[in-house]
């Protein structure tokens, strides 16, 4: 990088603001409207600044979400679903996928490449939602429709992307780290538990990250196999149901409300964590 | 590599130890794989030979799936939709994120707060995404409509038309994706050697001359990534397509995923499990191409194992 003029810095900036003003427009007039009365989206106009500020919408979605269904189910049930959903798919996640590069790796047992390829052919095949039905009816053939089998599903998916990352990683460890380790007496676990699994922390706090925004932002498969029983549902999912339900379907403000309200919780962790996610995506794909 | 391929260990405890560890280790993405994503595979190889409507016998047909599928105009013209859709995506979104990236390569004091700004929106949820934007092209209401009607142009339906909704499609996906190819470039910017961009200012080069014969030649490789990365990801869109269009209208912005969706968990009753399973077959056919030529492009797999 290099000292750039005033003029070129003037011009530069201009551009980026021209961008951000684009980038910004969605998300403004989200916000925006989620604090105006739906009359007032209806009627039109540009102003930003709601002519009447309402939080309605705010009120409509907390309780709305409840209102369908017998048991009472607010907001912050469906929150607390994703919350536990979240956080079980991430802890399975990162341990197994840690653990299987781990193995691909160092390991030196039959069938490690046999496996390797296995895994990648599978998860290259069924990427996307190709085979989501047959998934289901196995799901449910072994009694896991539930939170708990969401959590799974999304921790073994398929996930190619993150076993390069972490396998990337590890070749950064020297060898000589686990030999020195072995020749100490530790076993093949131990040398894993001891000296491979610390040192690769940095990698797996971004893997946590990429999962847990992955899976709360999951939508088809938990809409999927939660749909027995809605008040299990995930946030994400229950906010597009309201929206797009047919009581609402033109209540801008409620629609707003909650989608304003599902994607908070994301933007704060963003905000706190961002140099981590942008690591997290250029390691994965271009050190890959 | 060359160890173990020697190697015809003899068994003692502690390599009887390693194995075992080694596999216990190993197992839970295994198992998790074979039971929820190889046997469903299988499922799909298996159905797409029969007609199956979800109740009653299932009864072999041999290949009259196929035969269906091939004379499906709604299927073909949903494959014709994805690959206009992946490509005109790409003609906004690579220029796009490529532009941002060398804009921001620069030494520039807000650097890091514009990157992690146009980063943001590919942190959303699709669903919420579509929902967003439902709101937004909205005929009556909508931002867009009124930001249009406010600089005298003439409101759109952007629902009631093929072309409008694909154009709908095409800048929702465009906006929430550009971000991580910008980071892509940025890393590939960031790899390319800086006296170049100094030897260039020297003999007088400005900023767009330095953009064509520097950072584009240059950027060779990351570029090859990033183009087969966000083809073979828009050639799987699903979410937003469900969450902001639906395929309307009249299958007009149905894409290959959408029409093995519908074809699965179509509301309407008309469930067709075998001829779904035929569809999905085709497509995987046609997005495993793609995938081929993106491996052996970015040599990813062959990489990783040493």
């Amino acid at each position: 990088m290099k000292n750039i003029s005033t003029v070129e810095k003037v011009v530069i900036y201009a551009l980026l603001v021209i961008i951000s003003v684009i980038v910004l427009i969605p998300l403004a007039y989200t916000f925006s409207a989620s604090f105006k009365s739906n009359q007032e989206i209806l009627a039109g106009g540009i102003n930003l600044i709601p002519r009447q500020f309402t939080v309605e919408g705010y009120k409509e979605v907390w309780n709305m979400a409840g209102k369908t269904l017998k048991d009472k189910v607010t907001f912050a049930d469906y929150a607390w679903n994703s919350i536990k959903i979240c956080t079980l798919t991430t802890i399975l996640s990162v341990v197994s996928t840690s653990m299987a590069s781990y193995c691909f790796s160092r390991g030196n047992f039959p069938g490690r490449k046999f496996l390797y390829g296995f895994f990648l052919a599978t998860m290259f095949i069924a990427a996307g939602s190709i085979t989501m039905y047959p998934q289901l009816q196995i799901t449910s053939k072994l009694g896991m429709n539930n939170w708990w089998g969401v959590a799974i599903i999304e921790s073994v998916g398929a996930s190619a992307s993150n076993l390069f990352l972490t396998l990337g990683y590890l070749r950064t460890i020297p060898k000589e780290m686990d030999e020195s380790a072995k020749i100490d007496g530790c076993t093949f676990f131990g040398t894993y538990w001891r000296i491979i699994m610390p040192l690769s922390i940095p990698i797996l706090g971004t893997l946590a990250l990429l999962k847990f925004k992955g899976s709360w932002n999951s939508f088809l498969m938990p809409r999927l196999m939660l749909a027995s029983d809605p008040t299990e549902m995930t946030l994400v999912v229950a906010v597009y149901n309201l929206a797009k339900g047919k009581g609402t379907a033109t209540a801008y403000n409620i629609m707003m409300a909650g989608s304003v309200l599902s994607i908070l919780p994301i933007m704060i962790v963003f905000v706190l964590m961002n140099r981590t996610f942008i690591e997290g995506i250029t390691q994965g794909a271009v050190k890959g | 590599m060359d160890k173990s391929k020697k190697a015809k260990k003899p068994l003692t405890k502690a390599r009887v130890i390693e194995l075992i560890q080694s596999y216990l280790m190993i197992s839970y993405k295994t198992i998790g794989i074979i039971v929820f994503v190889f046997l469903p595979l299988c499922w799909i190889l298996r159905f797409c030979v029969y007609k199956y409507k979800g109740y009653g016998t299932m009864k072999f047909v041999g290949l009259y799936q196929f035969q269906r599928a091939f004379q499906d105009e709604v299927y073909w013209q949903s494959v014709k939709n994805t690959f206009v859709f992946a490509t005109v995506k790409l003609c906004f979104e690579i220029p796009i994120a490529l532009v941002t990236a060398f804009l921001l390569s620069k030494k520039l004091r807000a650097r890091n707060f514009f990157r992690a700004l146009y980063f943001l929106p590919t942190l959303l949820p699709t669903a919420i995404i579509g929902v967003i934007f439902t709101y937004l092209f909205a005929h009556q209401g909508g931002a867009i409509n009124e930001l249009l009607k406010a600089v005298g142009m003439q409101p759109v339906e952007w629902f009631r038309y093929g072309n409008t909704a694909m154009a709908m499609l095409i800048i929702a996906s465009v906006w929430c994706n550009f971000g991580t190819n910008m980071l892509f470039f940025m890393t590939g910017i960031g790899n390319i050697d800086p006296t170049l961009y100094e030897a260039a200012t020297v003999d007088g080069a400005t900023n767009a001359k330095q953009f064509f014969s520097i950072t584009i030649p240059l950027l060779g490789p990351v570029m090859q990534m990033v183009l087969m990365n966000a083809f073979l990801g828009s050639l799987k869109v699903t979410e937003l397509v469900l969450t902001l269009t639906s395929g309307r209208p009249n299958h007009e912005t149905e894409v290959m995923m959408t029409q093995i969706y519908s074809k699965f968990f179509s509301s309407t009753g008309a469930k067709d499990y075998g001829y779904a399973a035929a569809l999905t077959v085709i497509t995987a056919v046609i997005l495993g191409f793609f995938t081929i030529i993106y491996l052996k492009t970015t040599k990813k797999s062959a990489a990783v194992l040493d």
